[in-house]
């Protein structure tokens, strides 16, 4: 689509040299991009906030199935309020989100369909899905302690140890604003307790951790030296270690004792609104199924379905206790985790 | 006129309308957790940078018109390029810069931040004050010479007092950047409450709290440029249209090298530094075969970003003329239109995204447009959204040439019978040329730069380079962010040298 604006014909040059080059090049990409939408043929969009590595999977997708896949990457809560306000005239078929809690809030405001499928619910667990199946995890992302293997013999095997006073000024934390710290948080609420959990948290923050927005820049700290342990998610490591196998950085996984380690989901659901269920819900089927590796090793993760094997090198991580019955519950606590966080302190 | 400022303005009321339904309990936890720490970040580091900004662009901006030494004419093109460099760009590659000698903790700091925003932020200063001094002209400064002034006290006793609305106009532009920045800020862990309208709003869902937050910073703003206008009021800034251009004065052995040094060093802090890591890291995104996104390579992502930039800044510098002349026709009425309008600015990225997104989802249920087409997700969606945020950065910098139009020449062209339109075609559009192609110039680059209305309104399959640097950067990729960032860089500094180009000839039609 061409927008002709009419401006005022200002005496420049210039504005004439930007106009001209602007209209052609907005022709160019008009004629040049979207225009080969052929209508007969069968396609689904989506919108997706797990957007790394995404489109190999969509190719094969469409090379086993013949249908299309359009898609634009953002972040989960922007996307979630693009779904809101377009309402009915949305183009989404499927949402895919990088986190359980905003794929939670989603389905809370009825934007997502329950989807009646064997298929869905064969693959994936109970626990790895909506009560109603209006979403469904694809891929298991485990929040785990990291720690230096040239530094730590003993490193932490609980959440609560890397409040231990010998770390203070040795942990690496990611900020309460990432959803993965406060999913995080969440099932610590809903395991040990709302006034136990924020001990927790407390003693993470008198430990005066250094804060650090990214995982992979976590992982390098770690191995830099500027500290000894840390939270962060499995495949981030994995990803590392495919660039530097050297790395000295290990998983220690935590809580095996008990609810197990904190599981994360990459996610999906078909929209209330779409304009082609049928096709969302094979792309839906498909990445639970036939699509489960490729999908999951794209990035490392683990499969949803505990039947299909992981990555090679997610195998020398060792075998773990996952804490499943968290991850439904993920969304419903998460603002209790924001407040939590917040008067905790943590940045 | 006025249609098409309340149109602009919609997006904005859409979030501003949550303060008439308050959250006292947000409130209520925010003041015991996490608001007064905000406000102290925003405070402190909207002091810095702005104070920042303005000493150094506008000593930068004295020193290249009115002293001479080599390379004069290039460096002075050199020092706006700091303006191509996105401040989340900036960020990232100084960020890891810096934490070689600071370390991971000592390198987070809102110092740091501080001056890495001042190095992306000062040009806006440098630019205004620039043409300032220029237009000034050398009259006002030898006068003061003559009656035995230093350099140094004239300076500020005259340069600096004339070039008030033009420092004003780049202060503000860094005010707000700096009140609504959500990239750089988020990097060096500063909380400010723009980042805090995020964590509300991200954190609990819930968009009505995060509005009431935004609407504090809108009214924050535009509180600072009222401020600022009521301290100016009745001072007038133009002189005689006859003025001589600025001549610049030859300096010392001792002088011409300080001077180099000056500005080659901020040089290579804000561009120099930046552009030698990022084409490192490019490189070896090369040697990976990152060199490219789905959506296509680096010609795709190229044209995107030009045509969404282009026609937005026509959109604006054409709105913000029409504008900008009613001000000065209407009065009360105009002034209002024109503040109003400019709401967009005070507001974050992102939440001016969902106000927009709600205003043009609204429009497209009416079903007033062809079978089919809606407006979220169009090129015009998106071009309107864009509009709604900048459409003040072309008004306030029309509005500071035609500040400069001499009052007494629009009087004799009225007494000789012109009408309005004729006034302004002949007389006021002409004087101001210089400013508007200025504007024209900070917009096609603020537009080139912008992320969060552009990740949440594009076309499918539409993607710029700001996008693509999102892609990596949200992954922490920051070696596959580096093409398209040296890209818009490139763009940038294309602009910036077309607009220089254009300023000189006028400097030349000048005298």
């Amino acid at each position: 689509m061409v927008e002709k604006t009419s401006p005022k014909p200002l005496k420049s040059r210039l504005f004439l040299r930007f106009f001209v080059v602007g209209t052609l090049a907005a022709t160019a990409t008009a004629c040049g991009g979207g225009s080969d939408d052929s209508d007969d043929a069968r396609s689904v969009t989506v919108y997706t906030g797990r957007h790394y590595g995404i489109e190999p999977v969509f190719e094969a997708f469409t090379a086993a199935t013949g249908i299309k896949v359009r898609f634009t990457a953002g972040s989960d809560p922007e996307l979630r309020e693009r779904l809101v306000a377009e309402g009915d005239n949305t183009p989404a078929d499927l949402v895919m989100t990088a986190d359980a809690a905003n794929v939670e809030l989603a389905a809370a405001a009825g934007l997502l369909a329950s989807v009646d499928s064997a298929k869905l619910t064969n693959a994936i667990p109970e626990e790895l899905r909506s009560k109603k199946n209006e979403w469904f995890a694809l891929s298991r992302r485990l929040r785990v302690v990291m720690y230096s293997t040239e530094r730590v013999t003993e490193p932490p095997t609980t959440y609560a140890e890397l409040g231990d006073e010998k770390w203070s000024g040795k942990l690496c934390l990611r900020p309460s604003t990432h959803p993965y710290t406060q999913s995080l948080v969440a099932s610590m609420i809903l395991n040990l307790g709302s006034d136990t959990a924020r001990a927790v948290v407390d003693s993470w923050v008198a430990n005066k951790p250094l804060y650090i927005n990214s995982d992979t820049d976590i992982l390098k700290a770690i191995a830099a030296g500027d500290c000894d342990v840390a939270l962060a998610n499995s495949y981030y490591l994995a990803r590392l270690l495919a660039e530097e196998p050297t790395t000295p950085v290990a998983i220690s996984w935590p809580e095996q004792d008990g609810s197990g380690a904190h599981v994360n989901v990459s996610t999906a659901g078909v929209t209330a609104a779409a304009s082609n269920p049928d096709e969302a819900i094979e792309l839906l089927e498909w990445l639970a199924t036939e699509g489960q590796s490729t999908f999951s090793d794209a990035n490392f993760e683990y499969p949803a379905d505990p039947n299909v094997a992981p990555a090679e090198v997610l195998l020398s991580f060792g075998e773990f206790r996952a804490d499943l019955a968290a991850v439904r519950e993920l969304g419903r606590l998460n603002p209790d985790a924001v407040e939590l966080l917040s008067r905790a302190g943590y940045e | 006129m006025v249609v098409v400022a309340g149109l602009v303005a919609t997006p904005v009321a859409v979030i501003v309308m949550s303060i008439v339904d308050p959250t006292p309990q947000m409130w209520s936890d925010l003041w015991d957790t996490r608001l007064p720490g905000m406000i102290t970040d925003t405070v402190t580091l909207l002091v810095t940078v702005v104070a920042g900004a303005v000493i150094v662009g506008t000593g930068l901006a004295w020193l290249v018109t009115a002293y001479e030494f080599p390379a004069r004419r290039l460096i002075g093109w050199l020092l706006v390029t700091p303006l191509a460099v996105p401040g989340y760009v900036a960020g990232f590659v100084w960020l890891d810069t810096l934490s070689g000698p600071f370390g991971p903790r000592g390198a987070r700091t809102i110092w740091l931040c501080a001056a890495t925003m001042i190095l992306t932020l000062y040009p806006y200063v440098y630019l205004f004050a620039r043409a300032s001094f220029r237009t000034q002209g050398s009259d006002a400064r030898d006068a003061a010479r003559t009656l035995g002034l230093g350099p140094v006290r004239t300076f500020f006793r005259v340069a600096f007092p004339l070039a008030r609305p033009a420092l004003a106009a780049g202060g503000a532009l860094v005010t707000m950047e700096v009140l609504t920045d959500v990239g750089t800020v988020r990097l060096f862990n500063v909380s400010t409450v723009a980042d805090g309208v995020l964590r509300v709003w991200f954190g609990t869902g819930s968009r009505d709290s995060a509005a009431e937050l935004a609407t504090t910073l809108v009214v924050t703003a535009v509180a600072l440029v009222a401020i600022e206008r009521g301290l100016r009021r009745g001072a007038r800034y133009s002189t005689r249209a006859t003025t001589r251009p600025m001549v610049a004065l030859p300096l010392g052995l001792g002088g011409r090298a300080g001077v180099l040094a000056g500005t080659l060093g901020v040089l290579a802090l804000a561009v120099g530094i930046p552009v030698v890591r990022l084409v490192a890291w490019s490189q070896e995104a090369r040697r990976n075969g990152a060199t490219a996104t789905v959506a296509g390579g680096l010609w795709h992502h190229l044209s995107s970003t030009l045509v969404v930039a282009t026609l937005a800044t026509v959109t604006c510098i054409a709105l913000g003329t029409t504008i900008a002349l009613l001000v000065r026709r209407r009065g009360v009425a105009g002034r209002l239109i024109s503040r109003v309008s400019s709401l967009g600015y005070a507001m974050p990225g992102p939440v001016v995204a969902v106000g927009a997104v709600i205003t043009l989802a609204a429009f497209d249920r009416t079903g007033i447009l062809p079978d089919g087409s809606v407006l979220v997700g169009s090129l015009v969606g998106l071009v309107f959204a864009l509009t709604v945020r900048f459409l003040a950065v072309g008004l306030h910098g029309v509005e500071s040439g035609l500040d400069q139009t001499p009052a007494s020449t629009v009087a004799s062209a009225r007494m000789l019978g012109a009408g309005p339109v004729r006034i302004a075609w002949s007389v006021e559009i002409p004087a101001a040329r210089t400013a508007i192609l200025a504007a024209t110039a900070l917009l096609m680059i603020d537009l080139m730069k912008e992320l969060p209305i552009t990740l949440l309104l594009r076309p499918f399959g539409f993607d710029t380079l700001s996008v693509w640097v999102w892609q990596a950067t949200s992954e922490s990729l920051w070696t596959q962010a580096a093409t398209p960032s040296l890209a818009m860089i490139a763009i940038g500094m294309v602009a910036v040298g077309s607009l220089l180009a254009a300023l000189e000839r006028g400097a030349e039609m000048a005298s």
